[in-house]
């Protein structure tokens, strides 16, 4: 069972419309992190993904394990949160 | 979540061709589905700012265009399944296709997928992908807040990309293989106004991207008027030189594509399978402009309209 979700974003960001579309679509709130109105969180995002892109999507579930999804990939975001 | 099986009109992908098709043939009153794996809107959507879309005196963001396109085509009753097709299947009467979201058919297929940025195809593009090197200004480029960046190519999209990036980067240089742009006269002079912060390589080959400690931390090219090795200290690459067609997942299905992988059609935009069409970016031919690639989701979705009601036999 997913406990929360946290998407990094910014403002031109289409796959990151993507992501928060799918999410809605299924039913799922989230937390958004803007990178550009939060760049000071630009560390945290590359820190949980290991890259320098959004969006960047960290699934957490009820035991606290996280899945940290790159980018707007449906192969691995629709296991992630079913 | 499974989805109706049976359709009259199926659309791989959802870029301006798919949505306008979409449009054409949902306000016919004829049901269409779409499949989009990525972005709504397509490379449309991932770029900055449309300039040369008729309609919009001032321009259009990309990913306001392509929501635009999506709420028109969605206002006439098309539904949008994000997913992805794995198999298509032409038969007589109709199409069946594998998708993720289980098998469907539909009485005609388009296929609407568009085209990617190409790879460069040097060392270190692979292994620092999204660490360093990338294909989307509006995706990433906010992780290079006062950095340097090297922007590979000469054509529209690395013009438009690099003066994009001037928002970010403190400064970049900009890789042109060849001896000129390829860039529209508009995009040239926009370049201009950034000179301050874009440096222009011509003659200038991308060879190698190299990294320590994880990091991309210089380009190596060549000077092709002197032969020369040059360095570009930067921390990180994007890279834009050209597209691809979206047609992999095609192979084996008896489509017939050119060499690259563009899908042939005839003058009715339908291909050398009964009932499948293709159109935009993907065909054979395209021109890989929005306001071309509008015009053939018209095109395509008239042409489907005939081939459902019979009235015109085509392909036989």
């Amino acid at each position: 069972m997913v406990k929360n979700i946290t998407i990094f974003t910014t403002n031109t960001c289409a796959y990151c419309v993507m992501v928060k579309k799918y999410l809605s679509s299924k039913g799922f709130g989230y937390e958004e992190v803007n990178l550009d109105q939060n760049p000071e969180r630009q560390a945290e995002a590359q820190n949980l993904s290991g890259a320098l892109t959004v969006p960047v999507t960290v699934v957490t579930k009820e035991d606290d394990s996280q899945e940290v999804i790159v980018g707007f990939n449906l192969g691995r975001l629709a296991p992630a949160v079913s | 979540m499974s989805i109706k099986k049976d359709h009259e009109v199926i659309i791989i992908g959802a870029g301006p061709t798919a949505l306008t098709a979409a449009i054409y043939t949902t306000r016919e009153d004829i049901e269409t589905l779409l499949f989009e794996r990525g972005a709504i809107g397509g490379l449309a959507a991932v770029t900055d700012h449309i300039d040369n879309y008729p309609g919009f005196a001032d321009g259009v963001d990309g990913l306001v265009l392509a929501d635009q396109m999506r709420k028109q085509a969605e206002r006439f009753g098309a539904v949008i399944e994000l997913g992805e097709v794995t198999k298509i299947d032409a038969g007589k009467s109709s199409v069946k296709l594998e998708t993720t979201s289980g098998d469907v058919t539909a009485k005609a297929l388009l296929i609407a997928t568009g085209s990617d940025y190409k790879k460069v195809g040097v060392p270190g593009e692979k292994e620092f992908f999204a660490r360093g090197v990338h294909y989307c200004a509006t995706c990433d480029g906010a992780f290079y807040r006062d950095k340097r960046l090297v922007v590979v190519g000469g054509g529209n999209s690395a013009v438009q990309e690099a003066v994009f990036l001037t928002r970010f980067a403190s400064h970049i240089d900009l890789l042109v293989r060849g001896d000129h742009f390829r860039a529209s006269d508009v995009l040239q002079e926009e370049l201009k106004k950034h000179k301050d912060k874009i440096t222009v390589h011509m003659n200038t080959t991308t060879d190698e991207i190299v990294g320590e400690d994880n990091k991309v931390v210089k380009v190596i090219g060549t000077d092709k008027l002197t032969g020369k090795k040059v360095d570009f200290p930067t921390d990180g690459v994007f890279v834009f030189v050209g597209l691809m067609p979206n047609t992999q997942f095609l192979k084996g299905c008896g489509l017939e594509l050119d060499e690259i992988g563009f899908i042939k059609t005839d003058e009715n935009l339908m291909t050398n399978l009964k009932g499948v069409f293709a159109a935009g970016d993907v065909r054979h031919g395209a021109t890989m402009q929005i306001a071309s690639a509008t015009g053939e989701g018209a095109t395509v979705a008239l042409r489907i309209r005939e081939y459902i009601e019979g009235h015109k036999v085509i392909n036989e």
